[in-house]
């Protein structure tokens, strides 16, 4: 896959949690431009062009970033933090997927600046459907700056 | 040390009083009455003093005890918080994969073959609500609570009109009587009649009508409420494990659930002040009772 045309960037620890995100963006279309990357220190490094992706246009920022809370190394509130933070990246929309439901997650999330949160549900349908969506939604509907 | 400051104040304290006396008393006399108001003050001091070092002991035990419970709680809510994310990873990964199994070898799969991977399916469904059923009784125990003055009757009616697409097609006589406003925390009682309109509806399945009545009176210093139904009700021999955790009076094949909705109600009830109980009768019905304090509460953290 060419790099430089990430159009989604889903930050997924889990290998079976991204594969049903994948099938999901599939159903409408959104599966091709997907880049995937399975912890939060790999996700800054994506983002900011470091380390691993250091030979990345930095210029070419993803249009939606898909974010797992709970991962090894650096956590998906530190990761949209870093993004938030940074004038370079703080207008790509940042949707949290996560299996939390816990309060505290939503309302620290919220704090940060995140663009929408969404719980995994667990049924199947319903996660398709409710990833489905959003990837529609953000990538087709939306209006980003 | 404090005592024989005491003792020293005492007796200058004393002195006129001695000098006054000591033209008309005996010497003796006043030493001997001087010595047993000094016995007598010593041993109202020691006393004291092994008072306070008992309630000091007392203090110090009590606070080892609460930074233990504390300790349990912690460990309890981290327990809770790890349930609602790492169960959900596997079972999302089991549901998912049996569907897309289903999805992609349709045609190399027999009926019995789809048939057990609907089994799969069902019982990872019902694992599903058994998580999100012990996190909303986690939740009822350590969520933070917000008392304002509520409409309980109004509560109780906007609680049953949720059950909407559950009552479609059946006949139930749904009534709220004149259920006095109460104090308590809108999101946690809506819970509770959430939780026992919800198996009031599920218990009448086989009643045609099936009768549901909400009602609530004030009862010396308390609110008493109950919600009530003639569905197929429960044995009361049984009664000590109505409002346990996980326990189930109804057969699976009878009646769907978990075992935790009557649980979440006591933790609610308990948690505002009032307490709970029920009546019922094999196919007579059952009726749950709740009390909620007629007073407002006082401040707490």
């Amino acid at each position: 896959m060419d790099l430089e045309e990430a159009d989604i960037l889903l930050v997924e620890d889990n290998p079976t949690d991204a594969e049903l995100t994948m099938r999901a963006l599939k159903r409408k279309n959104l599966a091709n431009q997907v880049v995937w990357v399975k912890d939060g220190a790999e996700a800054l490094d994506f983002i900011f062009a470091t380390g691993q992706y250091a030979n990345r246009d930095l210029e070419n920022i993803p249009k939606l970033i898909l974010l797992d809370l709970r991962m090894p190394k650096v956590d998906g509130l530190e990761v949209l933090q870093k993004i938030k933070a940074d004038e370079r990246t703080n207008r790509i929309p940042v949707v949290i997927l996560t299996s939390s439901q816990e309060d505290r997650d939503i309302v620290e999330s919220y704090k940060l600046g995140v663009n929408s949160y969404v719980s995994k549900p667990v049924e199947f349908d319903d996660f398709i459907e409710a990833v489905s969506t959003l990837g529609f939604y953000w990538m087709l509907i939306n209006n980003p700056p | 040390m404090v005592f024989t400051h005491v003792l020293t104040s005492f007796l200058y304290a004393i002195e006129p009083v001695y000098n006054v006396l000591n033209t008309s008393l005996n010497e003796d006399y006043f030493r001997l009455l001087m010595l047993i108001i000094v016995v007598v003050l010593v041993a109202i001091l020691a006393e004291r003093l092994e008072k306070i070092r008992k309630l000091n002991e007392l203090n110090q035990k009590l606070k080892i005890q609460t930074d233990k419970l504390e300790d349990a709680n912690q460990e309890l809510e981290a327990f809770a918080y790890s349930v609602s994310h790492d169960l959900r990873v596997p079972l999302r990964a089991i549901d998912g994969f049996s569907r897309i199994l289903v999805e992609d070898y349709e045609d190399k799969l027999d009926e019995e073959g789809i048939r057990l991977l609907n089994i799969v399916r069902d019982n990872t469904a019902k694992m599903g609500h058994l998580i999100d059923d012990i996190l909303l009784l986690s939740r009822a125990s350590r969520q933070e609570m917000k008392m304002n003055e509520l409409d309980m009757a109004a509560l109780a009616k906007s609680v049953y009109d949720e059950f909407q697409t559950d009552v479609e097609g059946r006949n139930i006589e749904f009534t709220v009587g004149n259920l006095p406003n109460a104090y308590g925390d809108r999101a946690m009682l809506g819970q509770v009649f959430q939780n026992l309109i919800g198996n009031a509806i599920k218990f009448t399945r086989n009643k045609n009508p099936a009768i549901i009545e909400v009602g609530g009176k004030k009862e010396g210093k308390e609110f008493v409420y109950y919600v009530q139904d003639n569905g197929a009700g429960f044995d009361m021999k049984y009664i000590n494990k109505l409002f346990g955790l996980f326990q189930r009076l109804h057969s699976p094949e009878e009646f769907e659930g978990t075992g935790v909705g009557l649980s979440i109600v006591q933790r609610v009830i308990r948690r505002h002040g009032g307490h709970v109980w029920g009546e019922g009768k094999v196919d007579g019905g059952a009726t749950i009772f709740f009390t909620l304090p007629k007073d407002k509460p006082k401040k707490k953290k």
